[in-house]
């Protein structure tokens, strides 16, 4: 007799699939905007933090069986989960759960990506899915996993990577592809520095760190890295390249959004958060955040609408190409291609421009901000110059390759 | 010749398993316990485990991810009177896994390759 109901793609699919999510990660690269949280719970686009764009891709898709391993300064990123993401049901089989280390294999933290799940077989085990989603928490991106799933089961693949054309320059950053007419991909190098681009073209085959396993080959793979002393235990750096020639490993390139090309962008360094920042504020942004049929969830506090202000001195306000969040004030002040948190004040006569001003930022009377990225809390006095003296502002402030200047949450000025 | 420890709580299997394993040369070490065999795997670098899974306490599977933290690449054939078992993820851990019989042929067969690898 038999037991299990059988279930039809693509539901079926969806249903059989434990997603995991790294969430992890240091984020050193990212200081000091990670020096109270986990890069995950980093604040971004003036209401999310990265994790949301994961996870609701997930809901979005329809997978809403997950797992979140965190480990480092996880505290504002559990707060935030229980706060904007309590919303599957546990009785449906549904749930979004967070793991830290629970060293029951191991007494130490996560090696690397693949000794996080080595770390977790128990909860594979419990689980027994027959695919595993692995996603990273530190990504900007849409997707629907719903049609990667099915083409890693068309496929009759063990692992389906989603890929992204990144050009020859970028692709020393990510693990690079090169697949056959059948998207099967018959070469792997993790951060090449010679990156063999696609055959015709200029651009490389990048990995996003995006996967779907089949359970019992993850598993396999795993344990088989975990046993040999000499791995970094990373998925792109060990375990994957040695797949390429034993198992069916497939690539699926990630569609583009409505008309626009595909937009993924791995937010590791204080660089890349400002870029990622500013496209979301270009004329036609490369990825449509206003989409109904594809919400980007967050928590949102209780805060009134957007103020916009002017007094009997400094002229009509203006704002161009930027982002306003709830709670905020803005008084006869200039704010361009900026992204104003929650409950930001602008004073009269200041200027801000090029720049990420997080939650309770004040922007004093007659100050300028240029391409800054301003934590949480920090009160800019009246008459500050933030951005026009590289000199002084290197004594004061880490300032990045490209230039952006960072203020930590909570700086006081002296 | 190598290094093994067996690990089972039945007194009389681990006296057989020592007469049989030294028979063939090697040297053998055994635990009664999951805790006990834990805490040799930490002292001894053995060349290979046999190990039971259903012992009073922690059992094997439990002893088995206990004893990769100790040594990433400790190699372990798992020896149980169920086949249950290779189901079960962890148990994947293992380099084999042989089901308990008098006959030890097949124990006495993977062990060997098992060294040799």
């Amino acid at each position: 007799m038999k037991l299990a109901m059988e279930r039809s793609a693509p539901s079926a699919l969806l249903r059989d699939t434990l997603t995991v999510i790294l969430a992890g990660g240091q984020g050193t690269r990212l200081y000091p905007l990670t020096k109270h949280r986990a890069k995950p719970a980093v604040p971004f686009g003036g209401m999310y933090r990265i994790i949301d764009f994961t996870l609701s891709n997930c809901v979005n898709s329809g997978l809403r069986r997950i797992m979140l391993l965190t480990q480092y300064k996880s505290f504002s990123l559990d707060r935030h989960l229980q706060q904007g993401w309590s919303i599957l049901r546990y009785g449906l089989g549904e749930f979004i759960i967070q793991i830290p280390p629970q060293q029951r294999l191991m007494r130490s933290w996560y090696e690397g990506t693949a000794d996080a799940i080595f770390q977790n077989i128990y909860n594979l085990e419990e689980q027994r899915p027959k695919y595993t989603m692995i996603l990273s928490g530190d990504h900007i991106y849409l997707m629907d996993y719903a049609p990667m799933l099915a083409a890693h089961a068309e496929n009759e693949a063990d692992l389906t990577i989603a890929a992204i054309e990144v050009t020859k320059e970028e692709a020393t950053r990510f693990g690079i592809m090169q697949v056959d007419a059948a998207q099967r991909v018959i070469g792997f190098q993790e951060k090449p520095s010679n990156p063999q681009p696609i055959p015709g073209g200029e651009t490389c085959l990048a990995s996003m760190g995006v996967y779907v396993f089949t359970t019992e080959v993850l598993v396999h793979r795993v344990l088989e890295d975990a046993k040999n002393t000499k791995s970094d235990h990373d998925f792109g750096k060990n375990v994957i390249p040695g797949m390429i020639t034993r198992d069916r490993v497939f690539a699926y390139p990630l569609p583009g959004q409505d008309d626009r090309p595909a937009y993924w962008r791995d937010i590791g360094t204080l660089d890349s958060y400002w870029e990622a920042s500013m496209d979301l504020l270009q004329p036609d942004p490369p990825i449509n955040i206003s989409d109904t049929s594809w919400p980007i969830r967050t928590f949102q506090g209780h805060r009134p609408p957007v103020r916009i202000d002017q007094d009997g001195l400094h002229g009509a306000p203006q704002i161009v190409n930027s982002m306003v969040s709830n709670g905020s004030h803005v008084i006869s002040a200039t704010v361009e291609r900026s992204i104003l948190f929650t409950d930001t004040i602008i004073c009269p006569g200041a200027h801000v421009s090029e720049s990420v001003l997080m939650d309770r930022v004040r922007v004093g009377e007659g100050a300028k901000v240029r391409r800054a990225l301003v934590d949480k809390d920090v009160d800019i006095p009246a008459g500050e110059e933030i951005g026009y003296d590289p000199e002084r502002d290197r004594r004061r402030f880490l300032i990045t390759d490209k230039g952006i200047l960072v203020i930590p949450r909570g700086y006081v000025f002296g | 010749m190598a290094r093994i420890l067996v690990i089972d709580d039945e007194h009389t299997l681990r006296l057989l398993y020592q007469h049989e394993l030294t028979q063939e040369g090697h040297t053998v070490d055994t635990a009664g316990t999951a805790d006990e065999g834990i805490a040799k795997v930490r002292d001894t670098e053995y060349d290979a485990v046999i190990l039971d899974i259903r012992m009073p306490g922690k059992d094997g599977l439990e002893a088995l991810g206990e004893m990769l933290a100790e040594r990433r690449n400790i190699k372990v054939i798992i020896n149980s009177a169920y086949s249950t078992y290779k189901d079960n993820f962890m148990s994947w851990a293992a380099e084999e896994y042989v089901v308990k019989s008098s006959d030890l042929t097949e124990l006495k067969q993977k062990l060997a390759e098992v060294i040799g690898r």
